[in-house]
């Protein structure tokens, strides 16, 4: 039931643990990384080893704000990962939050199983992050502002 | 019992019945509907709700009866027209008669890819789509997106896919890897392919059709027509082989209760996958 359980689980490579929080590349970190390059690592912040009712972590693995081609893109991701989860191949462990904007408005963005992003612009590709998903959305909208009534579609 | 046509054969009267009936549809506020349901129902693999539509071995029947559907109200307005179908492995260019003056108008203008030809331009009054993706109430495409060019698959593509001797294969959603369903839906496997197909077309397109309200744009239809008849023409290759997965998952599978088998019933419809692997009572192409 312990998500943290311990450095000894980590693949090499890995950050080392550091006070109060563990670092510990889950499945979808791992995808990420493999291709996106330029992506941290996901951090689990324990909320006290083993603590009673401890169900899920927050995480925080990727964060973003830039100027591309003109328009201000800004993402945040916070991934739920339940607790004991188990990566399953074709299974995403993750349930992502994820903020993601394009000159202040929300971008909204939903998930493959393997962990890639499609936007409410981009709809038939994916990405392997929100940065490139938050770019191509830019890309794809030319000088079109996002629509500030979107419905949610996660 | 009607025919489905390749645009390309289509007279000028046929033309123009097509687009009256579709800007009836319009007006009366039918249309919208559909693109709302095609939203509705667009639920991706990283979610653990059923998926009826995209990402899932029912993509096919699921869009046969969302074409179905759109006939039949296409039909109730003028009951001569029915859906083209669009082969873009031939008309691969924006000089095709598909986007001239007469038909469905041309690419977007830089900038902002506002369709500006055409019985749906926004200019023409005729056609106002909801602003659910950009602020903007036109139609908008960009062919070819130039930022990062994209070209419509061309036969190869579609032969490779027509090549697998097996429907779909586990687990059943967007990284399936082989199997006819997910090589013509086109979804990019890690390492592996990246976008084909189907969606290439919606990439190729771009602007409205690249979004999440797909169906705004009329191509739509004539794209899904074509995808339509290429499961046809699988079912042909391989008279043997069958709509998989044929029974319900194992409980244990975490796809079980996400996807359709051959006998579950898709909504919105209640229709099941089985009752629409045959569409030659319905309809034809020639």
């Amino acid at each position: 039931m312990n998500p943290t359980s311990g450095p000894g689980e980590e693949p090499a490579g890995a950050p080392r643990p550091v006070r109060r929080a563990v670092l510990r590349a889950v499945f979808t970190a791992a995808v990420l990384a493999g291709t996106g390059g330029a992506l941290a690592p996901v951090l689990l912040q324990g909320q006290g080893p083993g603590g009673p009712g401890q169900e899920r972590d927050a995480v925080g693995p990727e964060r973003f704000s830039e100027l591309y081609k003109g328009r201000e893109i800004r993402g945040t991701a916070t991934t739920v990962v339940p607790a004991g989860a188990q990566a399953h191949a074709g299974t995403s462990i993750a349930a992502p939050a994820a903020d993601v904007s394009v000159d202040g408005r929300t971008l909204h963005v939903m998930r493959r199983a393997d962990g890639s992003y499609l936007s409410t612009v981009t709809h038939y590709e994916s990405f392997p992050t929100l940065l490139e998903t938050a770019r191509a959305a830019v890309d794809e909208l030319g000088t079109a502002q996002l629509s500030a009534v979107s419905p949610h579609t996660i | 019992m009607h025919s489905r046509k390749n645009q390309r054969d289509l007279t000028r009267t046929e033309k123009k019945r097509l687009v009256d009936a579709i800007l009836e549809l319009k007006r009366s506020g039918r249309y919208d509907d559909f693109v709302t349901l095609h939203r509705q129902y667009y639920v991706t693999d990283g979610e653990s709700r059923p998926r009826p539509a995209h990402m899932t071995p029912s993509f096919f029947p699921w869009h046969r009866q969302y074409l179905l559907e759109f006939e039949k109200a296409l039909q109730s307005v003028d009951p001569r027209v029915s859906v083209p179908y669009w082969d873009w492995t031939r008309d691969n260019t924006a000089k095709s008669s598909l986007w001239a003056e007469d038909f469905l108008g041309g690419n977007g203008r830089p900038g902002d890819r506002q369709v500006m030809t055409g019985p749906f331009a926004y200019r023409r009054g005729g056609w106002r789509i909801r602003a659910e993706v950009t602020d903007d109430h036109f139609l908008r495409r960009n062919f070819g997106r130039p930022s990062a060019p994209v070209t419509l698959p061309g036969a190869a593509e579609v032969d490779r896919a027509l090549g697998d001797p097996v429907y779909d294969t586990a687990p059943w959603n967007s990284v399936s890897a082989t199997g006819f369903r997910n090589r013509i839906e086109g979804w990019g496997i890690r390492g592996g392919r990246g976008i084909a197909n189907h969606n290439k077309v919606h990439r190729w397109i771009g602007g409205s059709m690249a979004g999440a309200a797909s169906p705004d744009d009329p191509v739509f239809w004539l794209h899904h027509a074509f995808i339509d008849l290429l499961w046809t023409r699988w079912q042909k290759a391989h008279p043997r082989a069958r709509y998989l997965p044929a029974r319900a998952l194992p409980a244990d599978d975490p796809q079980r209760d996400r996807i359709f088998p051959l006998d579950r019933p898709m909504p919105p419809w209640d229709v099941a996958p089985s009752q629409l692997m045959d569409h030659t009572r319905l309809y034809r192409y020639v």
